[in-house]
């Protein structure tokens, strides 16, 4: 982004007429899923899961960008779709992690969101480390006046002329939180799509389960990284720029988010199925 | 509605090169097959090309986009051209010698539906949103294929799949030794993605100049060449390789000279700081 940018106004305003055509664009992309290739229609239907998880927990995550780093504006000093790229893609090697061990499905997922949840606390607490112990400021939310955990009040912390700074309770659990679903959800299309694979390939490869497994994991595997940064960066255009987390008042514009997911999941989530049908 | 708050001034217009980008990147991939029609895999190294024609054309297709203030950084334009490229780009290996036309049809139905979806139901409202994505989508397509030509020798999803390793002078047919089973995809991946948003990351501002940024992403795509011209040597013939990374090597000497010219003539003033001097008696 251009350093004399205007602020983005795309707004939290909703567009009616574009969510209804999202959600006929889902359903045709499934429609077709289940005439294509029926079996994999239930694996379509979690990898859309996955991808709504995705773009759901991103919005908790508190994004701070340029602003965070000069200490003008709270969050993680860096943008949407590295910090969504960071907490879900160690949740989506813990997940397959547990996968690999022959765990059950269930394990697996909730494996993946402590993996991604457990990346995002590293980070929301060293981040706080630096800002306090380095650069010597305060945690303050500058759009709510109480913590909406703690309770503790932020105007007296608040530096004048910028927009907050620092990590707040409130930001810290919300990343967190964000952490936990998308790494579930990373998790979720790894593993839908790995077991598509391993049950479709041999037949269509003519080779046995055991030489099929590197070309199945890094097919899934490559396919639910590509579909995590899809979902992301989606969900970064949502939010154009930056997020304190659950309390701020653009948290309100996770519907589009969630129609914007679902919708590209189900497509990128199609092709990736069509490997096997096809 | 967003404000537009850089002008492409002078310089080549987008459309012209946008068709030089995808006939030079189609026609370089489909040179590659001369590996299979004679025999060798001398000819990978066009796989190299196809790469930099394809993110000379996607770096500029970012310029186009992130001009309007999308408010998420540009890094992301190249994650989500190659997140939307991997998936059309797989599914196309599975079409034989036509994969390079059908991964450039698929990844530009792919990126028209998600330029749909952030234009109108995550309402950004931004003019050129559909194009872009469309394109960058198409882009990352074809950088991977080009990738996985210059790496395998080429773009068929046999040929991706299956390796063959020497055990006590015999040849076994191996999947774990290839480019998808080995996962030097996700290698490529990433080096097409950091050389395609660096470019306009780098050069944006009030003083960005068209040849400049262009130049520097021909260093970036000949730098990443390099990379892959070294894993190549796992999975094609060593003479092969050494073709591909001479060609790299040669490329990315002459565009970073080339390169350096254009910052110098941009710039106000130039020093030449010499590296930190080595103080005696300190």
């Amino acid at each position: 982004m251009s350093a004399v940018a205007a602020k983005p106004a795309a707004g939290g305003a909703m567009n009616p007429t574009a969510m209804a055509v999202g959600v006929v664009m889902l359903l045709i992309l499934l429609g077709i899923c289940y005439f294509v290739y029926p079996v994999g229609l239930v694996p379509l239907v979690l990898i859309v899961v996955g991808g709504v998880l995705i773009g759901f927990g991103v919005h908790f995550v508190p994004v701070g960008g340029a602003p965070a780093a000069m200490g003008q504006a709270p969050g993680i000093a860096t943008g949407v779709a590295m910090l969504a790229a960071g907490g879900g893609l160690a949740g989506l090697f813990g997940g397959a992690w547990a996968a690999a061990a022959g765990q059950s499905a269930l394990v697996v997922v909730i494996t993946g969101g402590i993996g991604g949840g457990l990346m995002m606390a590293i980070t929301c607490m060293m981040v706080n480390f630096v800002y306090v112990f380095g650069m010597g400021i305060p945690a303050a939310s500058g759009k709510v006046a109480k913590d909406p955990i703690t309770g503790d009040t932020q105007a007296e912390y608040k530096s004048q002329g910028t927009e907050g700074h620092g990590l707040p309770f409130v930001s810290f659990v919300g990343g967190v939180i964000g952490g936990l679903f998308a790494g579930a959800g990373g998790t979720l299309i790894y593993l839908e799509l790995l077991n598509v694979y391993q049950a479709a390939l041999p037949g269509v490869m003519q080779i046995t389960a055991a030489q099929v497994m590197p070309i199945a994991v890094s097919a899934a595997g490559m396919f639910a990284v590509g579909m995590f940064l899809v979902n992301a960066v989606l969900t970064a255009y949502n939010i154009t720029g930056t997020i304190e987390g659950p309390h701020d008042p653009k948290f309100k514009r996770w519907p589009r988010s969630v129609v914007a997911s679902a919708v590209a999941s189900a497509l990128c989530g199609l092709v990736a199925i069509l490997i096997v049908a096809m | 509605m967003t404000v537009k708050v850089e002008v492409i001034e002078g310089g080549i217009p987008h459309s012209k090169i946008m068709i030089a980008g995808i006939v030079s990147t189609l026609v370089c991939l489909y040179l590659t097959y001369l590996n299979v029609l004679t025999g060798t895999e001398m000819f990978s190294f066009f796989g190299g090309l196809a790469v930099i024609a394809a993110l000379i054309w996607g770096s500029h297709t970012i310029k186009v986009l992130c001009s309007y203030g999308i408010g998420t950084g540009v890094p992301s334009a190249g994650m989500i051209a190659f997140g939307s490229g991997v998936i059309a780009m797989l599914l196309a290996t599975k079409f034989g010698i036509m994969a390079p036309i059908v991964a450039a049809v698929l990844a530009a139905v792919i990126g028209f539906i998600l330029g749909y979806v952030s234009n109108n139901i995550l309402n950004m409202k931004i003019p050129t949103m559909v194009q872009s994505l469309t394109e960058m989508a198409v882009v990352g397509a074809l950088t991977l294929m080009g990738f996985a030509a210059l790496i395998s020798g080429g773009f068929t999803f046999a040929g991706l799949t299956t390796g063959h390793v020497t055990v006590m002078g015999m040849t076994l047919m191996t999947h774990q030794q290839s480019f998808l089973g080995g996962c030097l995809i996700a290698v490529a991946f990433l080096l097409g993605a950091i050389a395609i948003q660096h470019p306009f990351n780098a050069c944006l501002g009030p003083g960005w100049k068209q040849d400049r940024m262009l130049m520097l992403t021909a260093e970036c795509g000949f730098l990443s060449m390099i990379v892959a011209a070294v894993m190549s040597f796992a999975l094609i013939s060593t003479g092969s390789a050494i073709i591909s990374l001479i060609i790299a090597i040669v490329g990315w000497i002459y565009t970073y000279n080339e390169y350096m010219v254009l910052p110098k003539r941009d710039a106000a003033a130039w020093l030449d700081s010499k590296p930190i001097p080595e103080v005696e008696g300190h």
